[in-house]
């Protein structure tokens, strides 16, 4: 598998990955916030948020309608219509384009659940790696207070009370998202993970963050050019 | 032909399997019924046929369900919705009718199975890899996605001729269906000549899958009488072999 920059596309992926509660959110946030701060063309994307496919999964979750397989298969369908119909083509006119939550949430999320990493991974090779992994590494009990800390009760699906490891949610998310963060460590060096220690307060991780972007992203190429100049348009601009 | 009466139709020849990884934890053991897949386009009598064969097997004392495609509690509606639109990517809407039949299988089918009723099936996954493969997707990813079906105990392809399928879709609707023309292939700007291309394009490939799973082929061109009576007398020697 290559990345977006192996492919020699102009644009950069940058995902975030961890458990629920790992606060990526609010780092993915910030991230977008400094970049385009500076200027630059920025598009942010979240795991299953595809308008269309969004009414299909709140129905099977608010029902408990989802099997592992068909959870595995609706979230596919919603990363595949963003990919397509965003990422793609936003990668290719050169954004910098953040994802909460990549293909390695469903790779760990589906394989816990009891689907063949093998099947998992297969629906998936049409998309290309990121080109830059953050891994929000947080303890799972820093993780279930933070989830607490904001609302009163853990959902069915985030607990995993699908797979009926406990009657008690609390008990049934340590359990769940114990093994998910297992699949995580699993595939860090596998797909090159950057490891952020979540435990930490919210400025120094988001220092961190920024100053591995700047390391090991050119930022300047992705200014936002009024008049043409982007990567794109410049090979139409030579021939004219 | 007086009705039959009813018999065990446990499994004992073939065991059951699932084409590829299956759904984690079935007990492919106690799937105790049936499953029959009845294939073929628009107008090639799938609709009738299963409907008398529905009616000569109740009468025989066998219980049956019927599945179909796009029937699922689960996205059935937004896959309508979808199509209205023409905006999703091939590959998105791949996926979307992949978790409809998943949904089908788990929460119809495989229930079904293990009561021990005779599964009728409008379409399978046969269709929806046909039309997949005829827009330009890769086979291996398709079979890897539905690797999760159980192979069926019998497949029938009802295998009409292009020109016959015009005639009775005319017949009956004084219209072609835009998905069942492949207009979205954009073969012609008319659709009476893009259904002719699309569906020898689909016939096409149906008959290089019937190698890889084993189809029966029925020549759907026959009288619906005829056509029946070569099923059942297929669908009799399956029952009778167990």
């Amino acid at each position: 598998m290559k990345t977006f920059a192996d492919l020699g596309f102009p644009g950069r992926l940058i995902a975030v990955e961890g458990l629920d509660g790992s606060g990526k959110s609010t780092q993915i946030y910030l991230l977008k916030r400094w970049l385009e701060l500076q200027g630059l063309k920025v598009f942010f994307s979240e795991w299953n948020s595809s308008a269309l496919v969004k009414n299909a999964t709140s129905k099977g979750k608010k029902r408990e309608l989802l099997t592992p397989t068909t959870f595995s298969l609706i979230h596919a369908t919603d990363f595949a219509d963003r990919y397509e119909r965003h990422l793609v083509p936003l990668l290719r006119a050169g954004y910098l384009v953040l994802c909460d939550r990549y293909i390695f949430t469903a790779f760990a999320r589906d394989t816990v659940r009891g689907c063949t990493p093998e099947w998992v991974r297969r629906i998936y090779d049409f998309a290309a790696l990121p080109d830059l992994t953050f891994f929000f590494k947080a303890d799972l009990e820093v993780s279930l207070n933070r989830i607490l800390d904001n609302r009163p009760e853990l959902k069915y699906f985030e607990a995993g009370m699908d797979m009926r490891l406990s009657a008690d949610p609390y008990e049934s998310f340590r359990i769940f998202q114990g093994r998910i963060l297992e699949q995580y460590l699993g595939m860090r060096d596998e797909f090159n993970f950057v490891t952020i220690d979540a435990n930490s307060s919210i400025e120094p991780q988001q220092q961190r963050v920024r100053e591995l972007m700047t390391k090991r992203i050119d930022l300047s190429k992705f200014a936002m050019h009024i008049h043409s100049r982007s990567p794109f348009l410049t090979h139409a601009a030579k021939t004219r | 032909m007086p009705p039959k009466r009813a018999k065990s139709i446990i499994a004992k020849g073939q065991p059951r399997r699932f084409y590829g990884q299956g759904i984690p934890g079935v007990d492919l053991t106690k799937l105790a019924g049936k499953l029959i897949v009845v294939e073929g386009a628009d107008g090639s009598g799938r609709s009738t046929q299963i409907e008398r064969l529905v009616q000569w097997l109740e009468g025989c004392g066998h219980a049956t369900v019927q599945i179909g495609l796009k029937r699922s509690t689960l996205v059935s509606e937004d896959l309508d919705k979808a199509q209205e639109g023409n905006i999703l990517s091939h590959r998105t809407m791949s996926l979307f009718y992949a978790t409809d039949f998943a949904d089908q299988l788990e929460n119809n089918m495989l229930p079904a199975l293990r009561s021990g009723f005779m599964v009728m099936a409008d379409r399978y996954i046969y269709t929806l890899i046909v039309r997949d493969l005829v827009r330009g997707m890769d086979e291996k990813w398709l079979k890897n996605i539905y690797g999760i079906a159980l192979a069926p105990d019998a497949v029938f392809y009802l295998d009409v001729a292009p020109e016959e399928l015009i005639e009775r879709n005319f017949a009956k609707n004084h219209a072609l269906d835009y998905w069942e023309s492949g207009m979205d292939l954009g073969l012609s700007p008319e659709i009476f000549d893009s259904f002719l291309k699309y569906q020898s394009l689909v016939a096409a490939r149906f008959k290089d899958l019937q190698a890889t799973y084993g189809f029966t082929i029925v020549n759907g061109n026959k009288s619906p009488d005829d056509v029946n009576l070569e099923l059942r007398q297929n669908i009799e020697r399956l029952l009778e072999s167990h």
